[in-house]
């Protein structure tokens, strides 16, 4: 799209655009892809496609459902199956004497689209969930979503209602990950292309070159952001408190207060749990396996046959989930299972706070 | 990218019944390329379809050196299970796999094996044994110790007089009444007093219920033996097969992936709290 000689790509790609014409840009990507972004839903956001660069919510809380869901969708059909004589070619089937059965994949065909407007925590929760998909056995549905969606990253000038990105090194500035960063700074965005494919973005609007005090404004807002953080988590030695501390009684509190409804998990942006089961039509010719986000703090979630639980106790799964964010999914992945965005704080509705639970082992 | 969701067909081409409630199933891939291009190590597992009713993780329990067709022993109990019991000589199913890491026969070669086997849990060893049998000068003394609830529920009776020709058996159920029963009676770990195997260059291959591998890890380290030397096979809930769906996470390990085969040393450290009765109190 963009010669190499055009200025932008020799100005490494960062640019300015006043706030006024934010949403002309995202009208103009939106000529080219569908555009997911933040939007107003009753008192909330949520990430939806765009129909009107108008309904863009340019500085918004954290959405009720992380970014993620674009990704690994909340629920998606895996393949479906029907049973039949004939069947569209595409198909892949197998004939048994008089029966046939064909399988038809539903992680073939992924558009390519443009996610704007993402939190830092959210693009840290895609490097995660990365790891988990994208390794060893690539998962199709989440890994091709995640090679056609471009990232238009926006970082956080202002703190949000709970979160502690910052002491997770996952905010409030992002420092890698993203297509587009844009932040919001006095009356104009500056934005900063993080790939070639971000740098292709810039064609599509007439920026102004970006002020080099730009930058540094940039800097000190996010600075600012970092201390005026709502919550924060203790990080020194929490590894070796949560391995010495698994009878602590902030285990016993959290069993008494945990509702298991599974609100945490479901917010999570790095949750990656899933459940499958097969659908089949009235007539039995035909179904679908489909999978659904899932959680670890519902009940039936370790239940094998005979009804045998590998976690039956309240205390079990409210235990496993921060044990498995704060310690688990570092070992597994290498990277926090928190990136500090903090749904799970301000969803939980008997007020369970993680970053009280690491407070109080550590004695605070 | 291809959808590794996506099972191949196998279609059933023998059904043995067992007992009352555990079948087993000898399948045979339709594709005859799968056929050629499909191995697995023993004590690695599949996980088949039945469409429209689900999918479950199945050890296979047959030979890995059987290339034409291969086995699953399936106790019906769930309600998949309970519809693998339905199927019959010619129906088709889904299968995906092989997954899992296996017993360790690396670190066996040239050791002594001792095999704990408890009810349906001799099912993911009967691939160790047929392997053991086919290179027996490989290993040393190879003894065998199963239990089950009554005679009536030991599984592969048949083959157990060509197995005692290799290997030392003991067997023992917790109730024989209604049955001539000459064997032992109480739990598999009532045996470790009859045994011959000793501590030293032997390794440990056990599986069953999870509260009997506690008890036999218990029994087995009373005895000398060290927690690197026993080696377990975990059952977990489990919906993909290759480590994304998280049900079957123990800690930081993924039963699918790291498993289901560990080495108790392993696990011995974790809480117990957090991974089940094989941890630590």
């Amino acid at each position: 799209m963009l010669q190499e000689d055009h200025p932008l790509v020799k100005s490494a790609g960062t640019v300015s655009l006043p706030a006024a014409e934010l949403k002309e840009f995202v009208a103009a990507l939106m000529q080219k892809f569908p555009v997911i972004a933040p939007i107003l839903k009753g008192r909330e956001y949520v990430f939806a496609q765009l129909e009107d660069a108008a309904q863009l919510a340019d500085d918004y809380q954290p959405t009720i459902l992380p970014a993620k869901k674009v990704l690994q969708q909340p629920l998606e059909t895996v393949f479906s199956f029907v049973r039949q004589e004939a069947f569209a070619e595409d198909g892949k089937c197998t004939s048994l004497g008089e029966e046939r059965i064909c399988f038809v994949d539903h992680g073939a065909a992924v558009q390519k689209k443009v996610l704007f407007g993402v939190r830092p925590c959210d693009v840290n929760s895609f490097n995660v969930l990365d790891e988990v998909f994208c390794k060893d056995l690539p998962d199709p549905f989440y890994c091709q979503s995640r090679q056609e969606t471009l990232i238009v990253a926006q970082n956080c000038v202002k703190p949000c209602r709970s979160g502690f990105c910052y002491y997770q090194q996952t905010g409030p500035g992002l420092q890698r990950g993203y297509d587009l960063l844009l932040t919001e700074l006095d009356n104009a965005y500056l934005v900063e292309a993080g790939s070639d494919a971000g740098r292709e973005l810039l064609a599509l609007h007439p920026f102004a070159a970006a002020a080099p005090e730009m930058s540094l404004a940039r800097d000190e807002l996010l600075a600012a952001t970092s201390r005026r953080l709502p919550k924060h988590i203790l990080t020194r030695n929490l590894a070796e408190l949560l391995e010495e501390n698994v009878d602590h009684p902030v285990w016993e509190d959290l069993q008494r207060r945990c509702l298991g409804c599974g609100t945490c998990t479901m917010v999570c942006p790095t949750c990656f749990c899933y459940n499958v089961y097969d659908k089949l039509d009235l007539g039995l010719e035909s179904g679908v396996r489909q999978r659904e986000w899932d959680s670890c703090k519902l009940m039936e979630f370790s239940q094998v046959a005979l009804g045998h639980n590998f976690r039956k106790g309240r205390q079990a799964r409210a235990q496993w989930r921060i044990y498995h964010k704060l310690l688990y999914q570092q070992r597994q992945f290498g990277k926090t299972g928190c990136v500090g965005c903090g749904r799970c704080i301000y969803s939980c509705m008997v007020n369970i706070d993680l970053t009280d639970v690491a407070s109080t082992l550590g004695g605070e | 990218m291809s959808n590794l969701l996506i099972p191949d067909s196998a279609i059933v081409r023998e059904v043995f019944h067992e007992n009352d409630d555990t079948s087993t199933f000898t399948l045979q891939f339709t594709d005859a390329q799968k056929r050629l291009e499909y191995t697995f190590r023993p004590g690695q597992f599949n996980m088949l379809s039945i469409f429209g009713v689900g999918e479950a993780p199945i050890s296979i329990s047959s030979s890995h050196d059987n290339r034409e067709n291969f086995t699953h022993t399936i106790r019906h109990v769930g309600s998949l299970t309970r519809m693998f019991g339905k199927l019959k000589v010619g129906d088709l199913l889904g299968v995906r796999g092989p997954y899992g890491n296996g017993w360790p026969f690396e670190q066996a070669q040239g050791k002594n094996l001792l095999i704990v086997a408890g009810g349906i849990g001799l099912a993911p060893l009967r691939p160790a044994i047929y392997y053991i049998l086919r290179q027996r000068e490989l290993f040393g003394k190879v003894e065998l110790l199963y239990g089950a609830k009554n005679p009536g529920e030991m599984l592969f009776r048949h083959e157990y007089s060509k197995w005692a020709a290799h290997l030392s058996m003991l067997l023992t159920v917790d109730d024989a009444a209604g049955f001539d029963w000459n064997h032992n009676q109480g739990l598999v770990t009532g045996l470790f007093d009859k045994m011959e195997s000793v501590p030293e260059n032997t390794v440990v291959l056990s599986c069953g219920p999870e509260i009997m591998m506690k008890h036999v890890t218990k029994g087995l380290l009373a005895r000398g033996f060290q927690s690197g030397q026993l080696y377990v096979s975990l059952e977990r809930k489990m919906h993909c097969g290759v480590k994304k769906c998280g049900r079957c996470q123990v800690g930081s390990k993924f039963v699918c992936h790291d498993g289901p085969v560990f080495a108790y040393d392993v696990l011995e450290n974790e809480p117990a709290e957090i991974i089940g009765v094989l941890g630590r109190e």
